[in-house]
């Protein structure tokens, strides 16, 4: 082995842990996780799910880096789509929790109670943007 | 004789405009049945044009009150010792515009970020990756991935939010529940700390306000 390829290896690897690092980080200061564990009250398998993101992870980028398919029918990116989609959709959720939006906007318009409505903007908002941006704006 | 009352002071409560609120109105009492009933009458304080959206009650202005009425009660107090009122105003149509327009700026802007944030990431790269993966074929526009990621967008937001389900999953709050609870109890205890009733008699002639 030459040398070139133990820098290589170094940077691969450093570069790894610390993107690695960073989406772990990121998830879970979003919450993610927690949030998912507290709607189906799976409080026993955290660890399953930390997991699952570790195998995810990898698997995206062996998928990505090197070039392999499969020869499967495309109705079965259907669910793949739909699941990339709730994530995403909870990711988005989460910033703006974080962001603490919600509880200063009504509170300045003195709408507290129609907090819904104004959740239920921001999702309409996104699905009808997102389908928009596939089926429209990208064909020009 | 004397009688011994506790009084515990709630945190917040709501009140209209030109009310007149009553010792019950501000604080839980326990004691005496008859003296309690009798207490429970005596007015604190009227809300009057000159009060914005709160009014923060002292517990000396309470005890004040009181001891107008009742000069010989021994009062002890659990908790709080401010508690702050938030005036209601009565709903415009005003505000109902402004929801409307509020409305449509965040569905526009949702819609807007989303976008944004699909060609920061190249979203539509991947779906076509994605979709080269699965299928071994190349397509453009892979809509059996697209369509169900749109939705799944809002279904997740949804579940994050745990807001369509009229009967929740659990009784936990949500996160936004929360976060609504904190921010309000922040400015609460902003209210209570930086507008509380400096005007009492007692504490402006007994002793000397470090303020002065």
């Amino acid at each position: 082995m030459e040398f070139k390829h133990i820098v290589s290896i170094l940077i691969g690897l450093s570069g790894g842990i610390a993107v690695g690092g960073g989406f772990v980080a990121f998830i879970t200061v979003l919450g993610i996780i927690p949030r998912l564990v507290q709607l189906t009250k799976t409080y026993k398998a955290v660890q399953a799910y930390e997991m699952s993101v570790i195998t995810g992870a990898i698997a995206g980028s062996v998928g990505t880096l090197h070039m392999f398919t499969s020869s499967l029918p495309g109705v079965v990116t259907v669910p793949i789509g739909l699941a990339a989609g709730i994530f995403v959709g909870m990711l988005a959720a989460a910033l703006t929790e974080v962001l603490n939006v919600f509880p200063i906007l009504t509170k300045r318009i003195g709408q507290e109670h129609h907090l819904k409505l104004l959740i239920m903007a921001i999702v309409l908002g996104k699905i009808t943007g997102s389908l928009f941006q596939w089926l429209i704006f990208e064909g020009y | 004789m004397n009688h011994r009352i506790y009084l515990q002071l709630f945190p917040v409560q709501k009140a209209e405009m030109g009310q007149t609120l009553l010792l019950s109105d501000v604080a839980r009492l326990e004691g005496k049945d008859t003296l309690v009933t009798e207490l429970a009458e005596i007015p604190i304080y009227t809300i009057g044009p000159g009060d914005k959206s709160h009014v923060v009650i002292d517990i000396l202005t309470v005890l004040q009150s009181i001891h107008h009425w009742f000069p010989d009660i021994e009062i002890d107090v659990v908790g709080p010792t401010q508690t702050v009122t938030e005036i209601e105003t009565p709903r415009s149509s005003k505000t109902s515009v402004l929801l409307v327009f509020v409305w449509i700026l965040l569905f526009v802007g949702a819609g807007l970020t989303i976008m944004n944030f699909h060609e920061d990431v190249s979203m539509l790269e991947v779906h076509q990756k994605l979709h080269f993966l699965i299928t071994g074929t190349e397509n453009k526009q892979p809509l059996f991935i697209q369509i169900p990621y749109s939705f799944g967008l809002g279904i997740g937001m949804i579940l994050f939010f745990n807001h369509i389900f009229k009967k929740r999953l659990n009784e936990e709050p949500s996160p936004l529940e929360l976060e609504m609870h904190q921010y309000n109890q922040e400015i609460n205890r902003y209210l209570a700390e930086t507008e509380s009733d400096r005007s009492s008699k007692t504490w402006n002639s007994n002793t000397s306000s470090p303020s002065s």
